[in-house]
């Protein structure tokens, strides 16, 4: 086992490697804004430019850039700093961390707290009006885009704008864990729910489809024939194998929304790092950037990983 | 150039939801926005004290007054500090501010001599009094490598030892010289006082003290947009002991407090608010816009220039005194590229003019709610707008005579063209560089369905406006011939700051050119020299109106709106709106 997460480390540190580069590459090689134009104002002089492009290292080659970067991260961690504002790197996404993981692992309890019980009973009380019931609104909201759910939510539910129940805090109320946590809970109330909608629905039919796999098994129908009542069946023998592909996907949702939830975050005005990509890629500021994409990156490589570890502990089958 | 930030992406997709959401319940009023005219001035009387929330979708560009330059900035700087003259809402001359009294302009339009009010301290931790020798560093460090500022080579190029590159380090300009603590002097290399008089009310005249600040311009890039040492009746937070801006987190907040150092006998500013926090990253306008409206603590939105239409019209039919509108001070313009075939023809561009609908470009930035439809390139509000005929446009130019189009003009000049040798499709595919965001990419789809439908053929790109900009349309190797979504807004209060740098042939750069049609015309160029020394009146606003007439007559782009700026506020507010800085004036906004 050890060996093995060595070697998936290793390969996870080439995979960043390959992705850091290709994402410098795609900025310096497509058209995107020049920086040293952007910052230059209105009217600006070659020399001017000229200058800017020097105090921001943009007049080496691009692979000089390139060592520069990645001498600095891996030397220094160093994310470098913004071309907008000036400021550093990681400390802009430190400080963006908390609200994107806030808005993640809620919804991600959320989803799974509603997801899996749907996906259950609706395999248990398979073709009853329950199940269809379930299944078509599960339906629905996997195809509803979580940007529309969103602002329809706010406009029926937010305190300031909600026209049918407004009992839930809105738009821009978000406040750190740190500083209030009642607040930090009543602001991601609604941004949770919103991003667990589609993903509660997903879970949902996932699992009752590999429920109802699990249970025309022969396992099951001889732990059946052994006596063993249906909660025990269901739960210790069918749930426990039918699940095991949940945890896959659900490490890699999990590990793409700390990367930054971008639709959710900026329909409720959550200051993560979804929203910090989303700017920086308008400004083509590519040390923000930069860092953002690495920090997904590693986000779905790590939960990759640890999906990997406790898939061995819920499949007696695999091994490493 | 102090463009309107656009919040890009999303806004297509919420301009639809916002049809569903706002549209429906809201009014079909067709009445005019009335464009062009300034609707919330200051409060005849205001009441002291009270918080304001600004609900803004981006950060400003800097807080450093030598790098500061788009309009939001600028909300924020002009509350913060002092520069030596500046605009209160409602007035059309600026008045001083640092400065205590008018500009003294020698005989021979060379030197401009201005002397500063005593009494004036920065706020903590410098602490100390302001002196004229911070506005000569001011002016130094913005030409500076490490800061540099945006315009500071083009407004005041003219003062003597102006370094005419960015310079290493922070170095002594000749031309500037402080006789004493309350006077500094500005010697120029030819007789145009009246125009650098002019670009004083500009952030780069705001005093930065030397002993606290050259160890952040000894940076590069400088970090003295992180320790601004302020003088305005408002500061952003800042740790008193360092002088650590920590008000501000880009991309989330900005924190204004009261400067206590500000001495309000000083001033002229009323600085009625306590405190103003503005609420970053509401990138839909549309629940900003609601948030707003219906908001039971005193708020203001936005920074975009526009609410959503559907917001915007209901809000002038239902909410008429939560609205705040002020020239934009600029224009919006299809800018065709003269030396690229079809359009190095002018009986061609001629011919595209007379054919356009410019009422339907305009319609989609928001149609009369937003603005006239424009007729040149001097926007209501600057000199020389009248001499230009206004709304109406100048007599006698048949192809901008009717501006959804005449298909009989049209024709007249393509026949000429064709007489020529020159037919629409003469150039072959057009490459045609939109942006891709509403409500430009809106324009930019109307403009090419009209062009199609003259028989132009487009290469048609849509790229971010950054990208537009600086890769594209600012670049004349790009080769580009139509740019659709270009636009000029004014620096200060004069028709040069908008005409040269968009039409003047010697304005043509390599990168960061704004002279997209690149317009190079010797007798245009000459008027343009003559008329920079005119002094300010009359005569001034003729001599640029009359240039504003030639530019019109070479038909080397398509103007098609003024628009107006529009800020919405909560029932509790009495905002005002500044015309110079297009938006609202935290230092005249009160609560009710």
């Amino acid at each position: 086992m050890v060996t093995y997460i060595i070697r998936r480390l290793l390969w996870s540190i080439l995979l960043l490697f390959v992705v850091s580069f290709i994402t410098f590459v795609m900025f310096v090689l497509l058209p995107s804004a020049d920086p040293a134009v952007l910052r230059a104002g209105r009217q600006p002089t070659p020399e001017l430019i000229a200058a800017i492009r020097e105090n921001l290292g943009l007049d080496k080659p691009w692979y000089h850039q390139y060592y520069v970067y990645m001498r600095d991260l891996i030397l220094h961690f160093d994310f470098g700093y913004s071309y907008q504002n000036n400021i550093a790197v990681r400390e802009t996404i430190f400080d963006r961390l908390p609200a994107t993981a806030s808005l993640a692992f809620g919804a991600a309890v959320t989803w799974l707290l509603i997801g899996i019980p749907i996906g259950i009973i609706s395999a248990i009380k398979r073709g009853t009006l329950l199940d269809r019931g379930a299944m078509g609104f599960a339906l629905l909201a996997i195809s509803a885009p979580v940007y529309w759910v969103g602002l329809v939510s706010i406009y029926l539910f937010s305190e300031d704008l909600g026209k049918l129940a407004p009992i839930f805090k809105g738009s821009g109320q978000y406040t750190p864990f740190t500083q209030n946590p009642v607040e930090w809970a009543s602001a991601l109330i609604l941004p949770w729910l919103v991003l667990a909608t589609a993903f509660a629905a997903i879970y949902a039919r996932f699992l009752r489809a590999n429920l109802l796999d699990v249970m025309g098994e022969d396992y099951i129908r001889t732990a059946r024939a052994k006596g063993l009542g249906e909660r025990r069946v269901v739960f210790r023998h069918g749930l426990r194998s039918a699940i095991t592909p949940i945890v896959t996907i659900f490490g890699l949702d999990l590990g793409i929304l700390l990367g930054g939830a971008i639709l959710t975050e900026t329909v409720f005005n959550i200051p993560g790092i979804g929203r910090l990509a989303f700017d920086a890629i308008q400004k083509s500021d590519l040390p923000i950037v930069q860092g953002t994409v690495l920090i997904a990156a590693a986000f779905v490589i790590l939960m990759n990983l640890v999906v990997d570890i406790i898939y061995a502990f819920l499949d007696p089958r695999v091994r490493y | 150039m102090r463009r309107v930030r656009l919040s890009a992406l999303l806004v297509g997709l919420v301009a639809v939801l916002a049809l569903v959401a706002a549209g429906c319940g809201g009014s079909d009023s067709e009445d005019s926005g009335g464009g062009g005219q300034t609707q919330g001035g200051a409060p005849d009387k205001g009441k002291q004290g009270g918080d304001l929330t600004f609900l803004a979708a981006a950060d400003v560009d800097y807080l450093d007054p030598g790098q500061s330059y788009y309009t939001f900035g600028y909300q924020v700087l002009y509350a913060s500090n002092r520069p030596l003259y500046m605009f209160a809402p409602g007035d059309e001359e600026p008045q001083p501010d640092l400065a205590d009294g008018e500009p003294q302009i020698s005989d021979d339009k060379k030197e401009i001599t201005v002397k500063i009010k005593p009494g004036i301290k920065y706020a903590p931790p410098v602490d100390r009094e302001v002196k004229t020798a911070d506005i000569k560093y001011a002016f130094e460090r913005a030409f500076s490598a490490n800061v540099p500022s945006g315009y500071a080579s083009s407004y005041f190029a003219d003062i003597e030892g102006a370094p005419a590159e960015p310079t290493k380090g922070v170095k002594p300009i000749s031309g500037i010289t402080t006789p004493d603590d309350q006077t500094i002097v500005f010697k120029l290399k030819r007789p145009v006082a009246e125009s650098v008089a002019q670009a004083l009310v500009m952030p780069i005249t705001v005093p930065v003290p030397k002993e606290y600040a050259e160890k952040y311009d000894a940076k590069a890039p400088s970090e003295y947009d992180q320790y601004v040492a302020f003088t305005g009746p408002y500061m952003v937070k800042n740790d008193p002991k360092t002088g650590k801006v920590t008000g501000r987190d880009p991309g989330k907040r900005i924190e204004m407090v009261r400067n206590p150092n500000w001495n309000k006998d000083t001033d002229f500013r009323p600085a009625y608010l306590d405190s103003i926090t503005i609420e970053e990253g509401n990138d839909d306008l549309t629940v900003a816009s609601r948030r707003t409206l219906s908001a039971t603590s005193p708020t203001m939105c936005c920074d975009s220039g526009q609410p959503p239409i559907p917001v915007l019209s209901r809000a002038i039919s239902q909410n008429k005194d939560q609205l705040g509108r002020v020239s934009g001070g600029g224009t919006r313009w299809i800018a065709l590229n003269t030396t690229k075939k079809p359009f190095d023809n002018i009986n061609i561009r001629k011919g595209v003019i007379a054919g356009f609908d410019r009422d339907a470009l305009r319609k989609t930035r928001g149609g009369d709610f937003i603005g006239p439809i424009a007729q040149g390139f001097i926007p209501p509000g600057i000199p020389g707008y009248e001499e230009s005929g206004a709304e109406k446009g100048f007599d006698g130019i048949d192809y901008m005579a009717n501006p959804k189009g005449d298909p009989a003009v049209m024709k007249k000049y393509f026949d000429a063209a064709k007489q020529e040798g020159v037919t629409p499709s003469s150039g072959g595919e057009l490459l045609t560089i939109a942006t891709n965001a509403d409500p430009g990419n809106q324009t930019a789809q109307v403009a090419q369905a009209q062009l199609n439908k003259m028989g132009f053929k487009l290469n048609y790109r849509k790229v971010p406006q950054d990208t537009l900009y600086t890769k594209f349309c600012g670049v004349p190797k790009s080769n580009y011939v139509i740019c659709p979504n270009v636009g000029w807004f004014k620096d200060f209060i004069d028709p040069q700051s908008l005409l040269e740098p968009t039409f003047k042939g010697a304005a043509i750069k390599p990168q960061g050119n704004v002279n997209w049609s690149l317009l190079d015309n010797k007798e245009i160029d000459d008027a343009m020299t003559q008329a920079a020394l005119a002094p300010a009146g009359d005569e001034r606003s003729k001599a640029w109106a009359d240039i504003n007439k030639q530019i019109v007559e070479q038909a080397v782009a398509i103007p098609y709106v003024w628009d107006d700026n529009i800020t919405l506020w909560s029932k509790d507010v009495d905002g005002a709106m500044n015309a110079y800085f297009s938006g609202p004036d935290f230092s005249f906004t009160t609560l009710k």
